[in-house]
């Protein structure tokens, strides 16, 4: 049997194949649109546009990654920035999947068990989009009836709601989780509150702060024996 | 010249399209079959593997669906195709409309699908939704392995930190979604001051009501079939109350 080192290292070679392969054709398509109908904008005003547009995801997608990567593992990593829509669908299917095959981030099991809920849930909802693309005639009456509004525009509270009572209530990093919550909700309701009930486009700067100080007081736990891990469950 | 949304919907764009959903399942499906093998050599329960598969796709299904709606509302702008491309790789749908806007207006175009909107313009906010959000993906590239040596460096000094620290990030992440929804509910409750106090609250107390019971009924009567459904159908329950309670 191969080793889990050459699995992994192998897993890295295969994730940098194919997101080279994924960034290129990233810029083939509009490359190609251009080379096709002969239409190429001016060289300064995409410049122009993308140094903009990188003062703001430069520094989100940095974010995003610390926090993102120790969560979904190698394999899991390297299919989530090619195929995007992390908070709103891979993060949630990967608490999920992880508490239910009761596996750890970090770990032989969690590293497998990610990579496999990661692709799965990537297939799922390619494929619902493509549907999407040839149902669009049809579904557009449905999906935009406005007595559905309100039950899509409260998709992110209706996910995270179930989520969070499935996820504290479970013991799967071999301790209570909701103890580590306590802290960073409480201040999450508080700060929000002060920002007068709405972080709206702040959020991006909500998230590191909350997990920094989720970490500091989680250390602060976990020093002082208030998080006692099971002794099978450290090292699985 | 020629009117972009021809080049938005033409045949061309629609067989690009294709190809990157060709890609995306490939990559995925090459994916999951080397972790799944490697399950399979070490050991791992084969039920717990399949389990994984079933679980995702069925919790993928409903969080999918808001993608949808944002490709009904990019496509009168921005043509089927190219939203559906962008759609299926890196990047959300409010991230993708704000790039095609920056496209317009460093063009010096007000904004999206109005006056001066040329193929030219089109094609410069194609160029920045591809290219303005390409940083996580390339930071990946390079520096995921460094990043993977820290947290199993992290491992072997202190064992019991590294799941301690993970849950802390996963909590962080989920405090700053459930508060900032209570917040704004909370606020208005404290203050008394007029007004609706939003969905949001309802919706989360009766997602996470509905959560808890599945999940006293899968302990209770031993209905492990229940596991797989009880996020999604949590959701369709919260939804529907957003619904009737905005009737």
């Amino acid at each position: 049997m191969k080793t889990y080192e050459s699995y992994l290292s192998s897993m890295h070679k295969l994730g940098r194949v194919t997101g080279v392969i994924a960034l290129f054709i990233i810029i083939a398509v509009p490359a190609l649109t251009c080379w096709k109908f002969g239409i190429f904008p001016p060289l300064g005003n995409l410049m122009a546009g993308l140094g903009s547009l990188a003062v703001v995801f430069v520094p989100i997608s940095l974010i995003e990654v610390m926090m993102y990567t120790p969560m979904a593992g190698i394999g899991g990593s390297y299919l989530l920035y090619v195929t995007g829509n992390l908070t709103n669908l891979r993060i949630p299917a990967l608490m999920i999947c992880m508490e239910t095959a009761e596996v750890q981030s970090a770990t032989e099991e969690g590293e497998i068990i990610s990579t496999i809920t990661i692709a799965a849930s990537a297939l799922t909802s390619t494929v619902i989009i493509a549907l999407g693309v040839i149902l669009l005639v049809p579904l557009t009456p449905v999906l935009s009836d406005p007595t559905l509004k309100p039950a899509f525009d409260n998709i992110l509270p209706a996910l995270f709601g179930a989520l969070g009572v499935a996820w504290m209530g479970s013991s799967t990093s071999g301790f209570a989780q909701w103890k580590v919550a306590v802290v960073p909700f409480t201040l999450a309701v508080i700060v929000v509150m002060g920002m007068g009930g709405h972080a709206g486009k702040l959020i991006g700067i909500l998230i590191p702060g909350m997990a920094a100080i989720s970490i500091l007081f989680a250390r602060i736990m976990y020093k002082k024996g208030w998080i006692v891990i099971e002794p099978t469950l450290g090292d699985r | 010249m020629e009117n972009y949304l021809d080049i938005a919907n033409s045949s061309f764009l629609a067989i690009m399209g294709g190809m990157v959903f060709v890609f995306i399942l490939l990559q995925s499906a090459l994916f999951l079959r080397k972790a799944w093998n490697r399950g399979i050599e070490s050991g791992m329960d084969k039920a717990k593997l399949k389990g994984a598969i079933r679980q995702s796709t069925i919790f993928s299904i409903i969080p999918s669906l808001p993608i949808l709606i944002s490709l009904i509302a990019m496509a009168p702008v921005l043509g089927i195709y190219f939203p559906w491309i962008r759609l299926s790789v890196v990047g959300s749908a409010v991230y993708e409309l704000m790039a095609a806007d920056v496209g317009a207006k460093s063009m010096g175009i007000t904004g999206l699908g109005g006056e001066g909107y040329t193929a030219a313009v089109f094609a410069n906010s194609m160029w920045l939704m591809s290219l303005g959000i390409v940083w996580g993906l390339l930071m990946v590239l390079f520096f995921l392995k460094r990043i993977q040596g820290t947290i199993s460096k992290a491992k072997s000094k202190d064992a019991g930190w590294v799941p301690v620290l993970i849950a802390a990030l996963f909590a962080g992440l989920l405090s700053v979604f459930l508060g900032d929804t209570i917040a704004a509910s909370l606020l208005q409750l404290l203050t008394g001051s007029e007004g609706d106090i939003g969905l949001g609250l309802p919706v989360i107390l009766v997602s996470s009501g509905a959560m808890g019971v599945f999940g006293w009924l899968i302990t209770k009567f031993k209905i492990n079939w229940l596991k797989d459904f009880a996020l999604s159908f949590s959701m369709i329950i919260a939804m529907a109350s957003a619904v009737l309670i905005s009737l």
